[in-house]
């Protein structure tokens, strides 16, 4: 069945009528997702795809009551406002791609959505894939559909392009996947890993789950701890990156905001000695990871 | 973006924060550094009287603060930042200052509806209570008052001072670029992949020159200027453009740029340059690529998705080092 996106998705794109809110439209549109509305203040009347757009949020849920995700692409400066307004009228899942926000508006959408008990994906994220059933964002375009292909293994990753990386590998391995999720590199995301193996860990479809994480905060440390507590008891092969990392200034922000050299809990060895002691499998390459994958779920 | 203590005493007084004035002395005479620990780099003198402060700060050299070296009974720590455990903003405040965060108390702060874990109307809930604004209100990542000094009228003076501003509010996008001391230049995109395969390099027996990473669709005049900043550094020993298999990175315009990078770098680039890339118009990349080095004579060996990035730190490796490693 998958987690968070699949055949019942209903969509609604903040900020359709700017270019990365029109691509995403468009891509998700052929991918067979169903969109029915878009939202860009002063712009409603307009359509983008045949798609209607209203001036906000509430208007277009006013037409629209089916509408059950957001996808949010506004200029990151418009993102709070944008994140607040899907939030407070409880749309279910609210999947931020913008980025470049500032970790005091995320930690003010991660408290809202708390709130109003809204699962919130991003920001920074590179969109959600459930292959076949439907995806939010752009990601896996038209002409890489053979990246992400059906089947039993999750993915949550901290980087867009390695959402891709680790589909595209398990998938030439005959490997599809249940969902694939940008969760975003920021420091302060919405799901985190460990919200997102519990996800998994529900969901009968999947067999066994791949993340993607890099040094800087615990949200590797804290999937550790749950898998420790056995909240998630499925196989999970973990690939971090960073490790070069240690030789740098404490402080020092790599490719990812949230990617910030650390001592202690956040490094790259805290991440390894805790993701060890919790049994996940781990490896330092994409080409090994469905290597593993294949001896755990055959 | 770390302030200096001077800039982050200027928003202390902007936020009503006490902090030490210029009396009669004695002082203390601080280097202004962005680098922690300056009372063991020697970089924190204290003078009896104004001239022994200016032969100080002399001594130093560079910006230099003078301020009294105010007497207290005790030392404090207080500081707000962002906790990725909680998701949320925290306050630490240990009785014990000077030494750190390491022996706070951590509170989570409900960001919606703010209360401090402290006395109220307390002289330290009040400074909490200001410090609070100015680290929402300026975007603060940390806002650290290490040591907050009370005199012994009870009085709370922020003798230092450490605030980190978010950039993504101040200078959002910036290219991070870390000099990382090797001979083999790495021009990445991508920031997992970026980090991902600066392992594999050191890795494979490879020495990274610097650590940088272009993502998105960048012009090919953002990817031109790059390549020329990467390859400026004397004594490379090879070159390696490495990315993952792009969605909408249009890869003939950004290795277009590149190339027109490694035209301008003198003197000429005649050690190995490895490029792994792929995406939409990766053929005529590669045609593109192999036709300059063909023409133009350059070491260039180019390779798509089929090859993969790890594999591509080996083949760099030797290239670079041959059999002299």
């Amino acid at each position: 069945m998958a987690i968070l996106v699949n055949k019942d998705t209903r969509v609604l794109v903040q900020g359709i009528t700017g270019s990365e809110g029109a691509r995403a439209c468009r891509e998700m549109l052929s991918y067979g997702t169903v969109v029915l509305a878009g939202v860009t203040p002063g712009k409603g009347g307009q359509s983008v795809e045949n798609v209607p757009v209203y001036n906000s949020v509430r208007e277009a849920l006013l037409k629209h009551p089916t509408i059950n995700a957001s996808l949010v692409v506004v200029p990151a400066r418009f993102c709070l406002s944008a994140g607040v307004e899907a939030i407070s009228a409880d749309i279910a899942l609210v999947n931020i791609l913008t980025e470049h926000v500032p970790t005091q508006d995320s930690a003010r959408l991660l408290a809202l959505a708390r709130a109003h008990n809204v699962r919130l994906v991003g920001p920074s994220s590179v969109g959600i894939i459930s292959p076949s059933l439907g995806k939010l964002g752009a990601i896996g375009s038209s002409t890489t559909s053979k990246v992400f292909t059906p089947g039993p293994v999750g993915i949550i990753s901290k980087s867009g392009g390695m959402t891709a990386e680790l589909a595209l590998s398990l998938s030439r391995a005959g490997l599809g996947q249940s969902t694939a999720i940008g969760m975003g590199g920021d420091q302060i995301v919405g799901m985190d890993f460990a919200d997102l193996l519990k996800l998994f860990a529900q969901d009968k479809d999947t067999k066994a789950v791949v993340m993607f994480g890099e040094v800087g905060g615990t949200y590797e440390e804290q999937a550790a701890d749950l898998v420790e507590a056995g909240g998630f008891a499925k196989p999970l092969v973990a690939l971090i990156a960073g490790k070069f990392t240690a030789s740098l200034p404490e402080g020092a922000v790599l490719g990812h905001a949230g990617a910030i050299v650390s001592r202690g809990r956040g490094s790259y060895d805290s991440k390894m000695m805790a993701l060890r002691k919790a049994g996940v499998k781990i490896t330092s390459t994409i080409e090994e990871v469905p290597v593993i994958l294949g001896e755990l779920i055959k | 973006m770390k302030l200096y203590e001077y800039q982050g005493k200027e928003l202390f007084k902007k936020y009503g924060i006490a902090v030490p004035g210029m009396g009669a002395g004695p002082f203390v005479v601080k280097a202004q550094v962005l680098s922690g620990d300056r009372m063991k780099a020697g970089l924190v003198k204290f003078a009896a009287n104004l001239e022994e402060a200016e032969q100080y700060k002399k001594e130093l050299g560079g910006e230099v603060l003078i301020e009294d070296n105010i007497p207290h009974v005790s030392e404090h720590y207080l500081s707000f930042s962002y906790d990725t455990s909680t998701r949320g903003p925290v306050v630490a405040y240990s009785r014990k200052g000077g030494t750190g965060v390491a022996d706070a108390a951590i509170t989570p702060v409900n960001i919606l509806d703010p209360h401090l874990p402290f006395e109220k109307d307390s002289e330290l809930s009040i400074v909490a209570g200001k410090l609070w604004e100015l680290f929402i209100s300026e975007y603060a990542l940390l806002a650290e008052i290490n040591p907050l000094i009370e005199t012994v009228t009870g009085k709370l003076i922020a003798a230092d001072a450490k605030i980190i501003v978010d950039d993504e509010k101040t200078d959002p996008g910036q290219r991070r670029f870390i000099d990382m001391g090797g001979d083999i230049a790495v021009l990445a995109s991508g920031g997992g992949a970026s980090l991902l395969n600066i392992d594999s390099l050191i890795s494979a027996g490879g020495r990274p020159a610097n650590y940088t990473e272009y993502s998105g669709n960048p012009p090919a005049k953002v990817v031109t200027e790059l390549t020329k900043r990467v390859l400026s550094k004397e004594g490379l020993r090879g070159c390696w453009v490495v990315g993952g298999t792009a969605n909408f990175t249009d890869i003939y315009e950004t290795l277009r740029g590149f190339v027109d990078g490694l035209r301008e770098v003198k003197p000429k680039p005649g050690y190995p340059i490895v490029i792994r890339r792929d995406g939409p118009r990766q053929k005529e990349a590669v045609e593109m690529l192999n036709e300059v080095a063909r023409k133009e004579n350059f070491d260039i060996h180019v390779f798509g998705a089929e090859t993969s990035m790890a594999e591509t730190a080996k083949i760099i490796t030797k290239l670079a080092y041959g059999d002299s490693r």
